[in-house]
C-alpha cells in the first residue's frame, strides 16, 4: 500500500466530496421540507433539480450565440442562469404540486408517491422530447467560461478551480439564505407551523394550500440553483443524470434527520464526503479489486444501514405526528 | 391463585411527559371500566396490556403468563383482543371478511395446505365462516355481511369491530369507548349486548368509557386514571362518593373552572 | 346466449383477421381485446374455459407458426403476466411498495445465465455449460433464489413505515444493478456490461420450435401462478395481506404478524420473478445488465397500477396492454414516423423530413409508464379491472 499516495490526496478528495457534499444538501434541501410538511417523498424532486441545470444551459447556448458569453463579466453571467434555474425549477415544483399531487392529498400514503414516480419518469422524457425537438439532442455540454476554469496550485497534488469555489461559496450563501428565511421570517414561522400541525395553522389563519407551494417553491428553486452548479461544476448533462444525484440526496435527507433543515445540510456534507472518499480510496485500498463504480453501492448501504439502525437520522426528524 | 389478567406498576413514559405512573390493575371476570379525563392515559394503558407500546416499568400476566415484550399478534393469540377508540376496520374488506381476519390466530393451516386446497382447507374455511355468520348475527349485522365495510352505518362499523374481536376467541375483551356517538338507544343495546356475552362466553371485560350511564349501568368494578396515576378503584357507587374523583372531575374549590362534569356528557 | 354468440364471434374473426393481415397491429389489439371479452361476458363457465384455451392453446400457436413475430410477443406479455401478477402480491395485496422488483427477476436470470453457458467455466474449472435438461431443475432454482433473495432483503427493511421500503427497494435493485455491471472482477461472475451468451435452451419434447415451446412453457408458468395467486388471495394469507394493506396496526391486533405475512408476500412475490428471470434467459440465449434497471421495476408496476392493485384480471390486462404498448404501438409508431419522413410527407406545411433526427418515438417508455401511473393515480387509482369484492357465501350459523 502507497502510505503516501493515500495521506497526498486527502486535501482534493476532501474538497471534491465538499462539493459533491454542498450539492446533495442543496438538493436534499427539497426532499426534506416537502416531507416535512406533507409527509411525503416528492420522487419527482431529481427531475425539479436537472430541470435546473437546463434551463441554465439554454440561456449560456443562447448567450455564446448572441456573443454575450464573452462581453458580460461573468459573476453577471453566473447570478443570471442561477436566477433562472432556480425560478424555472421552482415554478416547475409548484405546477407539479398542483396538477399530480393536490389532487391525492388524504388519500392513503402510497397512492401520491406512485403519481410521484409517475411525475419524475414523465418529465425525464418530457425533457428529452424537447430538448430532441428543440436542439436534435438532449445530451448538453455546458459552455466553458475561462475565467471559472483557472487553477489555483495550492501545493503539488492539490489545486483548485474558480469554479469548485465559487460552487462552494453560493451553496453555502444559499443554505445561510434558506435558514434565515426558515428561522427568521413570518414565511418561514408559518412553514413550520404547517408542518407541525396543519389543520391547527390553517385555524389561525395560516392558508394551508399558499405555504404548500410555497414550500414547493423554495424547495424546487434549491434544487433548481443545485441543478446550475452541478452544470457548471461537472458540465455534461442529460434528461436522466438528476435520478442518481436525487436518490442520494434523499439518502442524505434521511441520514440528516427527514424533515430536519440543517439536518438535510449535515446530511448533504457527510454522505458527499463519504461517497468521495470511496471512490478514491476503494480502489487503491483494496488493490484495485473494487473501483469508484461501486460509490453508488456505497451510498445506498448507507441508506440502508441508517434506516435500519437510525431511522430518525443523525439530528433526528421533524415530521408531524399522525394519531 | 393469581388473577387472570394483572398488572403491576406500569409506568410509561413519552419523552419528559409520564403518561402512567405505576399503575395497578388486575381482573379476574367480569366487566371493569376504566374512566377518567381525557389524557388521563387510559388508552396508553390499553396499548400497554396488548404490545402495542412498551412500558418502561412495571409487568403485565395473563393466566399467570408474562405479556411484556411479546407483539401484539402473539398476545391476540394468547387470549386478549381489543378494538379501538377511532374505529379500525379493514375499510375495503366486507364486513364478513374483517371478521375472518379477527380469526387469523387460530387457523391452523400451513402454506402447503392453502395451495394444495384439500379436504383440510375446506373443513377449515368452511367451519371460519359458519362461524363469522355466528358472530354477525350475534351483533345483528348478518344482512350487511357482504358490504364493503367503509360503507356501513357509524353504529354498525362500532358492532363490527366488536365481532372481529371476538373473533380471535378472546378470554378478556378491551373495549375502547364502544358507545362513543352512539345514542343512548344504542348504548343501551350494545352493553346489552355486552353483558350477555359475558355471561354466553365467560368472557372478562375492560372497558373505556365516558358514558356514566353506560359505566354505572354495567361495570362491576370501575378503576379512575388521572394524570396517568390510578387515584381510586372500587365498586360504581364507591367510586361515585370517593371525594378523589370528584375533585379529578370537578375540580378543586381554588382551581378555578370546573374541568368536567362527572355525569355524561 | 347473445353475449356467448358475440364471445365465441369475436374471437374467430379476430383470429381470422390476424391470419389475413399479419402487418396489422391494430387487428392484432383486436385479437387480444377478444380475449378480454371472453374473460369478461357473462357466459357459461364452460364456453369461456373452452374459448380460452381454444385461443391460447391452438389458435395463437398456429397463428404464431406463420407469423413469429407474433408469437413473440404473446412470449413477452406472459412473462411480464407472470411478474405483475408477483408484483401484484407485494404492491396489490400487501401494500408493500416495491421499487426494485426486477432485481428478483435478475438473481434467477443470472442463475441459468452463468450455469447454462460457458462463462461458469471461469470460476470453477470446466464442465460447463450444464447439459440443457438441467434448465428444468434451474427452474426450482430460480424460484428458491428469489424467493431466499427477498426474504433475505425483507428481514431487516420490513419494519420501515411504507415510503420508506420503496426507496430503500429502489437503492437494493439499484445495488443489484450495479454488481450485474461490475462483477466482473475481481473474480469473473456476471461479466459485466458485456454480458453471458450463448445460454443453453431445454430441450423440447417432440421437436417442437423453440418459439412454440417457449410460448407454452410461459402459458404454463402463468397459469401455475394465477392458480397459486387466487389460491393465495382466497385463503386467511390473503386476508392477512389486505388487512395490513388497509390498517398494519389493527391487522396486528387481531393477530396478524407483520413481519412474517410480508416477508411470505415478498416471498411469494420474488419467485415469480425468479422462475420467470430463468425462462427469460434462456430464451433470450444473452442477456447483460441492461434487461434489469429501474425501468423495468416501474413498468412492472405501471402494469399492477392499470390493471387496478389487487386485481388478478387486472394484472394481466395491465401487463398485456403496457407490453404491447412498448412493443407494437411506439414502435410502429416510429416506423410510421419514418416512412413519412423518408417520403418527405407535408403536413400543414411542415416537411416532415425536417423532423429533427433525435426524435425516435420508439424510445419514450418512461413517458407512457408516467403518464399511466399519474393519470390513473388522479383519474382512477383502482385501475381499469378494479378489484370485484366477491360475495361470500355465509355459513350456516
Amino acid at each position: 500500500m502507497d502510505l503516501p499516495l493515500l495521506v497526498g490526496i486527502f486535501p482534493q478528495v476532501f474538497l471534491d466530496g465538499l462539493i459533491l457534499g454542498f450539492m446533495y444538501a442543496l438538493i436534499a434541501l427539497g426532499y426534506t421540507m416537502v416531507y416535512g410538511v406533507l409527509e411525503f417523498i416528492n420522487f419527482a424532486h431529481s427531475e425539479i433539480f436537472i430541470v435546473g441545470a437546463f434551463v441554465g444551459v439554454e440561456i449560456l447556448l443562447g448567450m455564446r450565440a448572441a456573443g454575450w458569453l464573452e462581453a458580460l463579466p461573468w459573476p453577471l453571467v453566473l447570478l443570471l442562469i442561477l436566477v433562472a434555474g432556480m425560478a424555472g425549477a421552482g415554478l416547475l415544483a409548484v405546477s407539479v404540486e398542483r396538477i399530480a399531487y393536490r389532487p391525492l392529498r388524504g388519500a392513503p400514503r402510497l397512492i401520491p408517491l406512485i403519481s410521484a414516480i409517475g411525475v419524475s419518469f414523465f418529465l425525464q422524457d418530457l425533457i428529452r422530447l424537447v430538448e430532441s425537438i428543440w436542439r436534435n439532442a438532449f445530451n448538453l455540454v455546458y459552455p466553458t467560461m475561462d475565467a471559472l476554469n483557472h487553477r489555483f496550485e495550492l501545493t503539488e497534488t492539490i489545486d483548485v478551480s474558480v469554479k469548485s469555489l465559487v460552487v462552494i461559496a453560493a451553496a453555502l450563501a444559499m443554505l445561510w439564505a434558506l435558514h434565515a428565511l426558515v428561522n427568521r421570517t413570518k414565511i418561514g414561522t408559518a412553514i413550520r407551523a404547517v408542518a407541525e400541525d396543519q389543520a391547527a395553522a390553517s385555524l389561525m389563519g395560516i392558508d394551508v394550500n399558499r405555504i404548500i407551494s410555497l414550500t414547493f417553491l423554495i424547495g424546487g428553486a434549491m434544487g433548481g440553483a443545485a441543478g446550475v452548479l452541478f452544470g457548471v461544476q461537472y458540465g455534461l448533462i442529460n434528461p436522466y443524470s438528476g435520478f442518481i444525484p436525487g436518490l442520494k440526496a434523499f439518502t442524505a435527507a434521511v441520514l440528516g434527520g427527514i424533515g430536519n433543515i440543517p439536518g438535510a445540510m449535515i446530511g448533504g456534507v457527510v454522505l458527499g464526503l463519504l461517497e468521495a472518499f470511496a471512490a478514491s480510496y476503494l480502489s487503491l485500498l483494496t488493490g484495485g479489486a473494487f473501483g469508484a463504480e461501486y460509490k453508488d453501492i456505497f451510498a445506498f448501504s448507507v441508506l440502508i444501514l441508517i434506516l435500519i439502525f437510525r431511522p430518525k437520522g443523525l439530528l433526528g426528524e421533524i415530521v408531524r405526528e399522525r394519531a | 391463585m393469581s388473577a387472570l389478567f394483572e398488572a403491576r406498576g406500569i409506568t410509561k413514559r413519552f419523552g419528559g411527559l409520564t403518561a402512567l405512573h405505576a399503575v395497578d390493575f388486575a381482573l379476574d371476570a367480569g366487566i371493569a371500566s376504566i374512566i377518567g379525563p381525557n389524557g388521563a392515559g387510559k388508552t396508553t394503558l390499553f396499548n400497554v396490556f396488548t404490545g402495542l407500546y412498551r412500558a418502561e416499568e412495571g409487568g403485565v400476566t395473563f393466566r399467570g403468563q408474562p405479556l411484556l415484550g411479546l407483539r401484539p399478534d402473539q398476545i391476540t393469540a394468547l387470549g386478549i383482543c381489543r378494538t379501538f377508540q377511532n374505529i379500525r376496520l379493514f375499510g375495503n374488506m366486507t364486513a364478513i371478511e374483517n371478521v375472518l381476519v379477527g380469526m387469523h390466530a387460530r387457523v391452523r393451516l400451513g402454506l402447503r395446505d392453502v395451495l394444495a386446497r384439500g379436504p383440510r382447507f375446506h373443513a377449515s374455511e368452511g367451519a371460519l365462516m359458519a362461524r363469522a355468520s355466528a358472530l354477525l348475527e350475534r351483533v345483528g349485522l348478518l344482512p350487511q355481511a357482504n358490504e364493503v365495510a367503509r360503507n356501513l352505518p357509524y353504529g354498525d362499523q362500532r358492532r363490527l369491530e366488536l365481532a372481529r374481536a371476538l373473533a380471535s376467541e378472546p378470554a378478556l375483551l378491551l373495549l375502547d369507548e364502544p358507545t362513543a356517538g352512539m345514542t343512548r338507544g344504542e348504548a343501551g343495546a350494545l352493553m346489552g349486548l355486552l353483558r350477555a356475552l359475558v355471561a354466553d362466553l365467560g368472557l372478562a371485560v375492560v372497558l373505556i368509557e365516558h358514558n356514566m350511564r353506560v359505566v354505572m349501568g354495567v361495570s362491576d368494578r370501575v378503576t379512575v386514571l388521572d394524570h396517568g396515576e390510578k387515584i381510586s378503584e372500587g365498586a360504581p357507587h364507591e367510586v361515585q362518593a370517593d371525594p378523589r374523583v370528584i375533585e379529578a372531575y370537578l375540580g378543586t374549590r381554588h382551581s378555578g373552572a370546573p374541568r368536567r362534569r362527572l355525569a355524561e356528557r | 346466449m347473445i353475449q356467448a354468440a358475440l364471445a365465441t364471434g369475436l374471437v374467430g374473426l379476430s383470429a381470422w383477421a390476424v391470419a389475413t393481415f399479419p402487418r396489422s397491429v391494430v387487428v392484432f389489439l383486436l385479437f387480444q381485446g377478444s380475449l378480454l371479452f371472453v374473460y369478461l361476458a357473462r357466459i357459461p363457465r364452460w364456453l369461456r374455459t373452452a374459448l380460452l384455451a381454444l385461443a391460447l392453446l391452438v389458435l395463437m400457436p398456429v397463428l404464431g407458426h406463420f407469423n413469429g413475430y407474433y408469437l413473440e410477443i404473446a412470449t413477452q406479455v406472459g412473462i411480464f403476466v407472470a411478474l405483475a401478477l408477483g408484483l401484484n402480491i407485494v404492491v396489490g395485496l400487501a401494500g408493500l411498495l416495491d421499487l426494485g422488483y426486477v432485481a428478483f427477476f435478475a438473481v434467477g436470470a443470472y442463475s441459468w445465465a452463468i450455469f447454462g453457458s460457458p462463462h461458469a467455466n471461469i470460476m470453477f474449472g470446466g464442465g460447463f455449460p450444464l447439459a440443457p435438461g438441467w434448465f428444468y431443475a434451474f427452474l426450482l432454482v430460480g424460484l428458491l433464489l428469489g424467493a431466499g433473495t427477498g426474504v433475505l432483503l425483507g428481514l431487516p427493511v420490513l419494519r420501515l413505515r411504507g415510503d420508506y421500503l420503496a426507496i430503500v427497494t429502489l437503492g437494493f435493485g439499484e445495488v443489484i444493478r450495479v454488481l450485474a455491471n461490475n462483477l466482473d472482477k475481481p473474480v469473473n461472475i456476471t461479466n459485466g456490461p458485456k454480458g453471458i451468451t450463448p445460454i443453453s435452451r431445454p430441450p423440447v419434447p417432440f421437436d417442437v420450435p423453440y418459439a412454440e415451446a417457449f410460448y407454452f412453457l410461459v402459458l404454463l408458468i402463468v397459469v401455475v401462478v394465477v392458480l397459486v395467486n387466487r389460491r393465495l388471495e382466497d385463503s386467511h394469507v390473503g386476508r392477512a395481506w389486505e388487512a395490513i394493506r388497509e390498517d398494519e396496526l389493527a391487522a396486528q391486533a387481531m393477530g396478524v404478524p407483520l413481519v412474517r405475512s410480508k416477508l411470505l408476500a415478498f416471498g411469494c412475490g420474488a419467485s415469480f420473478a425468479g422462475i420467470m428471470g430463468v425462462v427469460f434467459s434462456a430464451k433470450q440465449v444473452f442477456i447483460n445488465p441492461e434487461s434489469f434497471t429501474f425501468l423495468e421495476s416501474i413498468g412492472v408496476l405501471a402494469m399492477v397500477i392499470l390493471g387496478g392493485m389487487g386485481s388478478i384480471p387486472g394484472a394481466v390486462v395491465g401487463a398485456t396492454v403496457v407490453t404491447v404498448l412498448n412493443l407494437q404501438v411506439l414502435k410502429g409508431f416510429s416506423l410510421w414516423l419514418n416512412e413519412l419522413k423518408n417520403a418527405g410527407v407535408v403536413v400543414l406545411g411542415y416537411n416532415l423530413a425536417d423532423l429533427p433526427t433525435q426524435l425516435e418515438p420508439a424510445k419514450y417508455e418512461r413517458m407512457i409508464f408516467g403518464a399511466i401511473l399519474v393519470l390513473m393515480m388522479i383519474f382512477r387509482p383502482q385501475g381499469i379491472l378494479p378489484v370485484r369484492r366477491r360475495a361470500r357465501e355465509l355459513g350456516t350459523p
